[in-house]
């Protein structure tokens, strides 16, 4: 039983995965994308998960979004099992507590930046979301770009934005998958900076998806996946 | 070989991937081609039969010889005693009535004795006429069609002008008559006598021998006929009849086509989509190696098949929706024009091929534009991961100064004249119009959503912001779909314009037109073509009846006036008490046309027929009187919307100098002051006797006058609905592959915390902004079109003014009708995005 | 056995208005006068019609030739037969259905054309008018004045307009004014015949015109009856003799093949004296030479005998046509055409030309009017 247990001093963990097992249907195939995961993410932790594509990754974000259910075992958010959830709870839950962030950013290109970074607030029914999403973009240093299209903005700036959108609530837990992965180093690099300082500075916890050691070299830990398994913990 | 996998990569492979996307362009071609096909069929069934009907017994002849009021029967003996070896066959044509069924069929009087001698008239064999011999002074010998009576010896009461009477079938006439539909034969004798047509024959038809030469002959025959008897090829009367319907089925037809451009749109629509979401493959296969012009070509066959298809669907639809359509057509024919009786439906070879040529060009003509954008993608658009979206491309000012440019030649064109009696200009220009308001449309879309996203936004908050952002944020796509819908509902409101103003129009002019308490009409009558007669006696007596201080006698024939049909009638003078009825366009200087009618060869005519024969007032017309041909002047226009072939009035005496038959067609009863109308109508019906001639009051009439108005222009209506149909449904299809399209976003949304309600809000929002934006520009062009309908198409091709009016009520309901329509279209999308699993539709690449 | 039966030739159309008459009765014979004894013929009143008897006709029938020797014969025939005596001014009343038969044979061309037509008076389609002398049948037509006839004929490929003399006076035929067609009063017609019509004018046929010239006869007829139940058919024949005489014979044929006692004739000579024949004053048989029609397969005997041994005169009749079928869709079926004379009288040679009618050989066809 492999886990990642930090020190008992520290801060209740913010999401745990207790004997979290996820198979899916393709095909008419089971395929088991999770099988028997456990895993206790401390609030305000950096945790990097890392494995080949294909090992679960993505699953394990879905799970800890409360996008999906476990197929067995249970997914806690702030000691508040997913499970139980009706699918208005569940949104709910990712209206106040989740952000995401994705590999392709995933902004709405028919909206302008700042109007991007609003449509959370504005999703949970807050009229007044432009304050807040402007200072989430100064947050990640876009304010001068918040009138523009994201068809706009280089590849980084998109990154970026989508970064403020998935702050804009004040969530508890973001969820990056691949963040880097359409990017070159350099930029990489700067939203993995990023991504270190909102948690260092926020005490926002991050999960954080990633085939690379190199971005995962900036996590508080990394949980390394293979066939939808947790090989080892935390170094 | 790589042509086909071309073919199945590029289409094959997407078809079984997307039946949706399929099923809608199929629907597109099959429904808009169906309206195109019902019409055709239906204008064939409904106004083709009649040529059969009057032609019943004709045999084929060369000449045929008529006259205004009849031609003298001596005409009869005169040609059939020239030193030429023709073929003399005179004939009372008219209408009977089947008493109890109330069936109004064509009533033939022909010489059954001289019939013999017609080699050509193979229905009457020797024992026909000596079966015709044997009963030839019996003026209650009738010989019918098979469907009117089931064996020799069979009554059959006929109610012929103003009375019934009871007849015999001496014979049945073999179904090779050349009759479509059935038909009453008598001797001409008999016929004569059942009309009141004694003295003259409604038509001489005369063969000629084979050489000779048409001309040589007409020159010959003219020689002999007075200058008023009318010398044409047979079946001239019928080719007017033709003629005059000929307009109306083309206007028919014309409106047939909206619904086939709006599924042009559609099509457009479909593919332009369809093509760029292959864009990748597309892409790959050009890497490959495939040229432009096999991806351009590749497309077109493409577009080509579903056109086929399309419309090879669309030929059972269309018969389908022809049963329909031609029940209210043939009521439209007989109440405008000449009495018929639809002929049978018949999917012909013709109509086939219509079908086809018409589903496959404008599924071709759509599909040209995203062919040709689909060859000009680069191959390296393969390698480009991530989709790009759709271009924002709308180049402002050019399409703004083309639209300007369009709706300029438009107005133009609306200036020009018709063209060999068509309004073929009006219609470019209408056409000119839709083409300037569908450029016009991306602009509209786009500042509409500009404008307008700030405050949807604080009206519908999110869904409101995204869903008039993706409007304005695919404009290509979006546009196109307004503009599919906006046309349709251009034209439902512009046809609603046009019918209501039309309508409003005719109704205060029957107020006018109508000042009479009692009108009475033989009950015979049938259709717009008739005139049956009531019994000269009638008239007096009800001008003796208590309570009626005048009685107008009015006559009507059909005539005809440089090859087109007209009617000409003869009215007597309003009493002096009444004020005059006729509300006239022009008048010569000296006021009264109608005081001063009886004191000469006066006339006055009806607005369409001066439109259609170019007579002002102050002109003199040549009319064929019986054997004469007698000028009259014209001594104004007067306002009609009774009569499409054009109303001559002429003084009843006058008239009766020239045509001596004092049978009138109708009657006006003009009660004394202070008489009551029930109390002397049941007077009035007892003076009448046995005589069967409807009475109606002013009220009745006018409540008469609107159901066959209303009647007339429901193949119209239905038409529009057609059209609404195909872009409703057009743009349910479309929303469904737009949600595909979308899916990531809304998979993206549901991440960021949208609920299923609010994606389904999102959409039905959207589709409500469709229709919304496609109700404003539809009613902007629809505004533009009517004017072009009432003031240069009707006028053009019906002859009419009619007063602009707005039918508010009418374009409310329709407006109403296509908002909530576009949003029942959003159902079953917003049902699909609703359904879409956000984790699937986000890590799909 | 003094009686005679009426001309037989005008019994062919007795006979098919036979079949009117025994139809559905469109009029009764009580209605009409009867052929009496006694009539005193006047002219040229009785040229015209007579509307109290039921059946009349006028019958014109000759033998024409072209300068280039193309020869013609021709029959025109207007028939009569009254429907109703109802009294009634509407011209379409059909009071008389009106008939007519109008042939040319051309010889020279080998060809035989003919056309029947049937009409009702109405508003001048057909009838009689003595003030003009005109009697018609649409565009066919006959002009009587004291001095001269006037025939046109236009047919679907021929036409013909001629201009008759007579050379002699009418011949009343029968005695007493009527011609005894039955034993009974009343069963006779009134009967006369012009026997030489010096003929001239003009033919259209094929594309040619010839101007002719040659002789016609006509006969005239009204009565009110018809033929006897036992009789088959007839064979009658006109013949205008070179010396300037003129012979008209006719055979009645029983159903049981004897030859009925009142077939007669008549004999005018150069002067236009006139001879009462009877059955027992002249023979004439069938010499062989059968033409079978094609059309009716009728067979009908083109080669005769005849001797009229009171005359001194014998001759065989001869025809320079064969095929000159009368085939009708209105009436029955009969064989009328140009024929030649060689024989002798008082010893010497002696030729002519005339006309043969030979009926009751083709099947009854359907009767235009009613059976």
């Amino acid at each position: 039983m492999s886990s990642a247990q930090t020190d008992p001093d520290a801060a209740p963990p913010l999401l745990v995965f207790r004997d979290v097992v996820k198979e899916y249907r393709n095909e008419g195939e089971r395929v088991r994308a999770l099988d028997g995961v456990s895993l206790d993410v401390p609030a305000g932790r950096f945790l990097a998960v890392v494995g080949r594509s294909g090992c679960g990754k993505s699953t394990l974000l879905h799970l800890a979004g409360a996008l999906d259910f476990p197929s067995s075992g249970a997914v806690l958010l702030e000691n508040e099992s997913t499970h139980k959830l009706s699918e208005t709870g569940l949104t709910k839950l990712r209206r106040e507590k989740v952000g995401f962030v994705f590999q392709s950013f995933q902004l709405l290109h028919t909206l302008t930046v700042v109007e991007n970074v609003e449509v959370p607030l504005l999703l949970a029914g807050e009229i007044n979301a432009r304050p807040r999403a402007m200072e989430r973009l100064t947050l990640v240093g876009l304010a001068d770009l918040a009138q523009r299209r994201p068809h706009q903005l280089s590849g980084g700036q998109m990154q970026r934005v989508a970064i403020a959108r998935a702050l804009v609530h004040g969530p508890r837990l973001l969820l990056a998958d691949e963040p880097t992965g359409n990017l070159d180093t350099a930029t990489g690099n700067s939203i993995l900076a990023l991504l270190r300082a909102i948690c260092s500075e926020r005490g926002v916890t991050i999960l954080m998806a990633t085939h690379s050691a190199e971005a995962a070299a900036i996590a508080d830990a990394i949980v390394r996946m293979r066939d939808g398994r947790i090989l080892e913990g935390t170094q | 070989m790589s042509g086909l996998v071309l073919f199945y990569r590029l289409i094959l492979r997407p078809l079984f991937r997307q039946p949706g996307r399929a099923l809608l362009i199929l629907f597109a071609i099959a429904l808009g081609d169906a309206a195109v096909v019902a019409i055709a069929l239906a204008g064939n069934a409904a106004a083709g039969s009649f040529h059969s009907s009057i032609e019943t017994l004709a045999g084929k002849n060369d000449f045929e010889v008529t006259a205004a009021g009849g031609v003298p029967q001596d005409l009869v003996a005169r040609l059939s005693k020239l030193p030429y070896p023709l073929q003399v066959s005179p004939r009372i044509e008219d209408r009977a009535m089947v008493a109890d069924t109330r069936q109004s069929v064509p009533l033939i009087g022909i010489d059954m004795i001289g019939a013999a001698n017609t080699a050509n008239l193979p229905v009457l064999g020797a024992s026909e006429v000596s079966d015709a011999i044997r009963h030839i002074n019996d003026p209650d010998a009738i010989w019918v069609t098979r469907g009117l009576a089931q064996a020799i010896g069979d009554r059959l009461p006929l109610l012929i002008e103003d009375h019934t009477r009871t007849y015999t079938v001496r014979g049945i006439l073999p179904d090779s008559t050349q009759v479509s539909g059935d038909a009453v034969v008598m001797d001409i004798g008999a016929a004569q006598i059942a009309t009141g047509k004694q003295g003259r024959v409604d038509r001489i038809l005369i063969r000629t021998p084979a050489e000779g030469g048409f001309a040589a002959w007409e020159s010959r025959l003219r020689e002999v006929l007075p200058a008023g008897v009318m010398l044409n090829a047979q079946g001239a009367e019928t080719a007017a009849n033709r003629r005059m319907l000929a307009a109306f089925r083309w206007n028919l037809r014309i409106l047939s086509y909206i619904a086939l451009i709006v599924g042009a749109f559609l099509i457009y629509s479909a593919l332009s989509v369809s093509v760029v979401r292959r864009r990748p493959e597309i892409g790959t296969i050009r890497a490959l190696g495939t040229s432009r012009n096999a991806v351009l070509l590749a497309f077109l066959a493409e577009a080509a098949a579903f056109g086929m298809l399309g419309s090879l669907l669309a030929l059972p639809l269309g018969r389908a929706l022809a049963t329909g359509a031609v029940r209210m057509l043939s009521t439209t024919v007989n109440a405008l024009y000449v009495s018929s009786r639809p002929g049978p439906l018949s999917l012909t070879a013709g109509s086939v091929v219509l079908a086809l040529v018409v589903g496959v060009a404008v599924s071709c003509l759509s599909a040209l534009a995203p062919a040709r954008e689909a060859s000009l993608v680069p191959p390296t658009e393969a390698m480009a991961r991530g989709r790009r979206d759709y271009e924002v491309r709308v180049e402002r000012k050019r399409d703004a100064l083309a639209a300007l440019g369009l709706a300029l030649c438009g107005a133009v064109a609306a200036q020009a004249p018709e063209i060999g009696g068509k309004p073929i200009l009006g219609y470019l220009s209408a056409l000119l119009f839709v083409a300037s308001a569908a450029l016009l449309t991306p602009l509209v879309v786009h500042f509409a959503m500009e404008a307008g996203s700030g405050s949807l936004r604080r009206l519908a908050g999110m869904e409101g912001l995204l869903a008039s952002r993706s409007l304005g944020g695919s404009l290509r796509r979006t546009s196109v779909l307004v503009a599919a819908l906006a046309t349709a509902v251009a034209m439902m409101t512009s046809v609603g314009i046009m019918v209501g103003s039309f309508r409003e129009t005719v109704l205060t002019w029957m107020q006018t037109e109508l000042p009479a308490d009692l009108y009475l009409r033989p009950a015979s009558w049938a259709g717009g073509d008739q005139h049956p007669t009531i019994s000269p006696q009638i008239a007096d007596r009800i001008a003796r009846v208590p309570g009626v201080a005048a009685v107008r006698r009015m006559r009507a024939y059909d005539i005809q006036y440089q090859g087109l049909p007209a009617t000409l009638a003869a009215v007597q003078a309003n009493p002096p008490t009444v004020p005059e009825n006729l509300r006239f366009l022009s008048t010569a200087q000296d006021a009264d046309p109608m005081r001063q009618l009886p004191s000469g060869n006066f006339a006055v005519v009806s607005e369409p027929f001066a439109n259609k024969h170019h007579v002002k007032t102050g002109m003199s017309l040549a009319l064929p009187l019986g054997v004469q041909k007698v000028t009259f002047r014209v001594l104004g226009v007067f306002y009609d919307y009774g009569d499409e072939a054009g109303l001559i009035l002429v003084d009843w005496n006058i008239l009766q100098r020239y045509l001596p038959n004092p049978a009138p067609s109708n009657l006006a009863v003009y009660l004394a002051p202070g008489a009551n109308l029930a109390e002397t109508r049941v007077a009035i019906q007892k003076a009448i006797g046995n005589n069967n001639v409807l009475a109606f009051s002013n009220r009745e009439i006018r409540r008469q006058g609107m159901r066959v108005f209303d009647q007339t222009f429901a193949i119209t209506w239905a038409l529009e609905a057609i059209s609404i149909l195909v872009a409703v449904g057009g743009i349910a299809g479309s929303l469904v592959s737009i949600i595909i399209d979308r899916r990531r976003e809304f998979g993206v949304l549901r991440f960021l915390g949208a609920t299923g309600a609010q994606i389904r809000r999102l959409i039905l929002f959207e589709a409500g902004l469709i229709g919304l934006l496609a109700s404003a520009v539809g009613l902007g062009l629809g505004v533009v079109l009517s004017l072009v309908l009432v003031f240069v198409i009707n006028k053009q091709s019906f002859g009419w003014t009619i007063q602009f009016h707005w039918p508010v009520a009418v374009l409310a309901w329709s407006m109403g009708i296509v908002y909530v329509a576009t949003i029942l279209a959003g159902l079953y999308p917003a049902r699909l995005a609703v359904r879409m699993n956000p984790i699937e539709v986000i890590h799909e690449e | 056995m003094r009686n005679r039966p009426p001309g037989t030739r005008r019994s062919l159309s007795a006979w098919i208005f036979a079949c009117l008459l025994l139809a559905a009765a469109v009029a009764s014979a009580q209605e009409y006068q009867q052929a009496l004894p006694g009539y005193q013929f006047q002219f040229p009143r009785d040229d015209f019609n007579h509307e109290n008897y039921q059946t009349e006709w006028w019958y014109y029938t000759g033998n024409l030739r072209a300068p280039d020797g193309h020869r013609f014969g021709f029959e025109l025939t207007f028939f009569r037969q009254g429907v109703s005596r109802a009294p009634g001014s509407d011209p379409w009343y059909v009071h008389d259905v009106w008939m007519a038969h109008l042939a040319l044979s051309d010889i020279g061309a080998g060809r035989f054309h003919h056309q029947e037509r049937l009409n009702r008076a109405g508003p001048g389609l057909a009838g009689v008018d003595a003030a003009t002398g005109t009697i018609w049948n649409g565009n066919w037509q006959a002009t009587i004045t004291p001095r001269q006839e006037d025939l046109r004929g236009i047919g679907r490929n021929f036409a013909f307009s001629l201009k008759l003399l007579p050379a002699k006076p009418p011949v009343i035929q029968g005695q007493n004014g009527v011609s005894q067609k039955a034993a009974g009063l009343g069963h006779a017609s009134h009967y006369y015949s012009r026997t030489r019509l010096l003929t001239s004018g003009s033919i259209e046929v094929a594309g040619r015109s010839y101007q002719v010239e040659g002789t016609s006869w006509m006969d005239h007829e009204f009565f009110t009856g018809s033929m006897a139940p036992n009789e088959s058919g007839w064979d009658w024949l006109s013949v205008q003799f070179d010396d300037g005489a003129e012979l008209m014979l006719y055979r009645m044929r029983r159903k049981d093949g004897s030859i009925d006692p009142y077939s007669s004739g008549s004999y005018v000579d150069a002067q236009g004296r006139s001879r009462f024949l009877s059955a027992r004053d002249f023979v004439m048989t069938p010499a062989g030479d059968t033409w079978t029609s094609p059309a009716t397969k009728a067979a009908y005997p083109l080669r005769w005998h005849v001797s009229v041994p009171l005359l001194h005169l014998a001759f065989e009749v001869t025809t320079p046509l064969r095929a000159q079928e009368m085939t009708g869709r209105f009436g029955p079926s009969y064989w009328e055409g140009a024929i030649d004379i060689a024989g002798t009288h008082d010893g010497s040679p002696t030729h002519g030309v005339g006309y043969l009618e030979m009926t009751g050989y083709a099947e009854p066809g359907r009767a235009v009017v009613p059976r």
